[in-house]
């Protein structure tokens, strides 16, 4: 980050801000508050809650055989919280001038450490338990590791004043601006971000002035709450229940349908359809209600800030509350993702791609919402208008040929499997199979493969901001990634056989935030490469044929 | 100079990379012919799935052959590799082609390997990671002398920049 996250140069230290908030100062080793040793045990009562329900019914039966699980299961929460106390008898963190510090293990004792100034990312995290004890989780995450460090059971306050900590600490350790050693050597006209932290053409993008108050760029707006049923994550949870209400579904006589004899044929085949829709309509009903449910409780009271350093927060949840700061310098971009369904109405789910936040590099900022106020929040998260709205240059006929092709497999695939037994064998049941079932799989595999990949190929696009890449890809889920030029370190040219016949080829802009990689697929060579020098100007021109 | 296409990288790699190859794809080639053998040796005479299943067979080890003699040759001729003052560039592949570039300031570690074959022919890789796990770029089968100063030069640049690299 650059010099609008500092104070103006008032000659006053700044040292008092960058003591850390923890009792005893620096390179004090410190213990979760004691009051984690109600969380231990109620967390391992509640994963032992089944066992020991069960046990006790057993009792009820009083066979010696019971008695001795009654036994077990005791015996095993007792040493499952003797070993929850243990575990906060050995954990403690410190801070020294450089690093924060988590010292784990009994036997084998762990040290995960990070970088104070290298601190990209605070999220702050409380589960219903955490909050009623007045608790939080800290996850710290650098731009160095993939992986966070997590203090467990610090007191709220605490938690909120590491937080600022943490995140001014990061900004302020890089200083002001003095060029690295050895800059010089790397030729500066040849790549525009010699540094991640110091790619940003000063006062270009942040308005100088720095201590801007903090605005609020989204907060949740219950009539968004139309949309949750349409997003495909509920979709998963409700498929997952039919699969457990399916279990159930074998003990109902549907299988003695074909026993049943005359009147009660008849009866029964009423009754079955019955029973069909009956499963369709608890289906849906359990989708929304879920959806809905899941919906609110995750994005209960969702609040997305820019801060007056120009840190995005996002504060959220009704249980659990999540509120995450990412550094502004590491929000590298942003997905927008328009599952089928949400598409059909009109809506869309905002992603932000950053370093430091974790494995998987995103942080959900809006849940399921309308695409308008979705591009809007978007823009002003890139803060840059235009990405999410622009119209794309499409792929063309090549690619829409091989996009064609590819989708087509299945259909051969499929077909054939269904042709070999259909024609060539003659052995049980699959002597049944109709002879006119291989051509209408083929018609009817191949007209849905056509609309999908015509649907592919539809959303298949890229295009260019003079801050952004921006590439859009998928045929149900469509989704647009948008990637901060200054976050591209590297680029990939791939071209399988068939597309080296094309004259096609997937282009990669590497990055070390999001997914770590965006790609452009089946994208013409000949918009490939000028799109590749356009983004970073200087990284390709030596390589030009 | 055209404006749309990347040319290939200047060095080739070590010329002994093609015994290597063709060694290493022999010993590949060895293990499933002996599977597909053992297959062929337990199926049942004189069923037609079987016999077709022995062409099959066949036709993939014919396929092999051609690819233990070819693979090596093209792939030689198509491997590239080239380190200038600010970047690294890197052609792969045989049937596909893979360009991969990276500005050194990026670089975040340079590694030299040596597997137990490629001792044996003298032989090394060089692998550049940088700050995305999609980004890491490999110079495979260089002289190992060679390889020993151009891992030397990529430290030496690389060291020069600072900060994160993301």
């Amino acid at each position: 980050m650059s010099l609008p996250d500092l104070p103006p140069p008032t000659g006053e230290p700044v040292a008092p801000t960058l003591a850390p908030p923890v009792p005893g100062g620096t390179d004090r080793w410190q213990r979760q508050s004691p009051r984690m040793l109600l969380v231990h045990p109620v967390r391992i009562l509640g994963s032992f809650a089944l066992p020991l329900v069960l046990a006790v019914l057993g009792i009820s039966r009083g066979t010696d055989e019971d008695r001795f699980w009654v036994f077990a299961v005791v015996a095993g929460a007792v040493l499952a919280v003797v070993a929850g106390v243990v575990s906060w008898y050995v954990t403690r963190y410190r801070f020294t001038d450089e690093q924060v510090q988590l010292r784990t293990g009994l036997l084998s004792r762990r040290v995960l450490t990070a970088p104070l100034d290298r601190v990209r990312s605070v999220d702050i995290e409380s589960s219903l338990l955490h909050r009623v004890l007045g608790l939080a989780k800290v996850k710290v995450g650098t731009g160095v590791d993939s992986t966070r460090i997590e203090l467990d059971g610090v007191s709220r306050e605490q938690a909120a004043e590491l937080r600022t900590f943490l995140l001014r600490r990061g900004s302020a350790g890089q200083g002001p601006e003095t060029p690295p050693a050895g800059y010089a050597v790397t030729p500066a006209g040849a790549d525009p971000a010699p540094d991640g932290d110091r790619d940003e053409p000063a006062g270009a993008a942040h308005p100088a002035g720095a201590e801007q108050p903090e605005t609020e760029l989204a907060r949740i707006d219950w009539g968004w709450l139309r949309y949750a049923p349409f997003s495909l994550s509920s979709l998963v949870v409700v498929a997952g229940a039919v699969g457990v209400l399916a279990q159930f579904g074998d003990d109902l006589p549907v299988d003695q349908v074909e026993v049943a004899q005359g009147a009660w044929e008849w009866v029964l085949a009423q009754a079955l359809l019955v029973l069909v829709a009956m499963t369709l309509l608890a289906v849906v009903v359990g989708w929304v209600v879920v959806s809905t449910v899941t919906y609110v409780l995750t994005w209960w009271n969702l609040r997305v800030v820019r801060e007056a350093r120009g840190n995005l927060r996002i504060t959220r949840g009704l249980l659990t509350t999540h509120s995450q700061t990412v550094e502004r310098a590491k929000v590298r971009g942003a997905r927008m993702g328009e599952p089928f369904l949400l598409r059909l109405v009109r809506g869309a789910e905002l992603t932000a791609l950053a370093t430091g936040v974790g494995t998987g590099g995103t942080t959900k900022v809006l849940p399921p919402a309308p695409r308008a106020v979705v591009t809007d929040v978007g823009h002003e998260l890139l803060e840059e208008t235009g990405a999410l709205t622009m119209a794309l240059t499409g792929h063309g006929p090549r690619a829409r040929r091989r996009i064609h092709v590819q989708h087509q497999w299945g259909t051969l695939f499929i077909v054939a499997l269904l042709a070999v037994p259909t024609y060539l064998l003659d052995v049980g049941w699959v002597q049944w199979l109709p002879s006119w079932a291989p051509p209408v799989a083929l018609v009817v595999l191949g007209a849905l493969n056509a609309v999908v990949a015509d649907s592919a190929w539809r959303n298949l696009g890229h295009g260019l901001t003079g801050r952004h890449l921006v590439v859009q890809t998928g045929a149900f889920v469509r989704s647009r990634e948008v990637l901060e030029l200054a976050g591209i370190i590297g680029w990939r040219l791939d071209q399988s056989f068939f597309q080296r016949r094309l004259g096609l080829a997937d282009l990669r802009a590497t990055t070390a935030a999001g997914s770590e990689v965006v790609t452009a697929p089946d994208i013409p060579l000949t918009l490939a490469v000028p799109l590749a020098r356009r983004a970073t100007p200087g990284m390709l021109e030596e390589f030009l044929a | 100079m055209s404006d749309t296409t990347l040319r290939e990288p200047t060095h080739r790699v070590s010329p002994r990379a093609v015994r290597y190859w063709t060694v290493n794809s022999l010993i590949g080639g060895v293990i499933g012919w002996a599977v597909l053998f053992a297959i062929a040796w337990f199926l049942p005479e004189g069923r037609w799935w079987s016999t077709t299943l022995v062409w099959i067979f066949v036709l993939i080890m014919a396929v092999n052959v051609l690819e233990v003699v070819l693979e090596p040759m093209i792939r030689y001729r198509r491997t590239r590799w080239e380190v200038t003052e600010g970047k690294v560039f890197v052609q792969t592949g045989w049937l596909s082609r893979d360009q991969r570039i990276a500005p050194l300031s990026r670089v975040q570690t340079v590694d030299t390997h040596r597997g137990a074959i490629m001792r044996l022919y003298g032989l090394a890789n060089i692998t550049v990671t940088t700050a995305s796990a999609a980004g890491a770029i490999t110079i495979p089968c260089l002289d190992t002398h060679l390889a020993d100063r151009v891992t030397a030069e990529l430290a030496r640049i690389t060291g020069q920049t600072r900060g994160d690299a993301t």
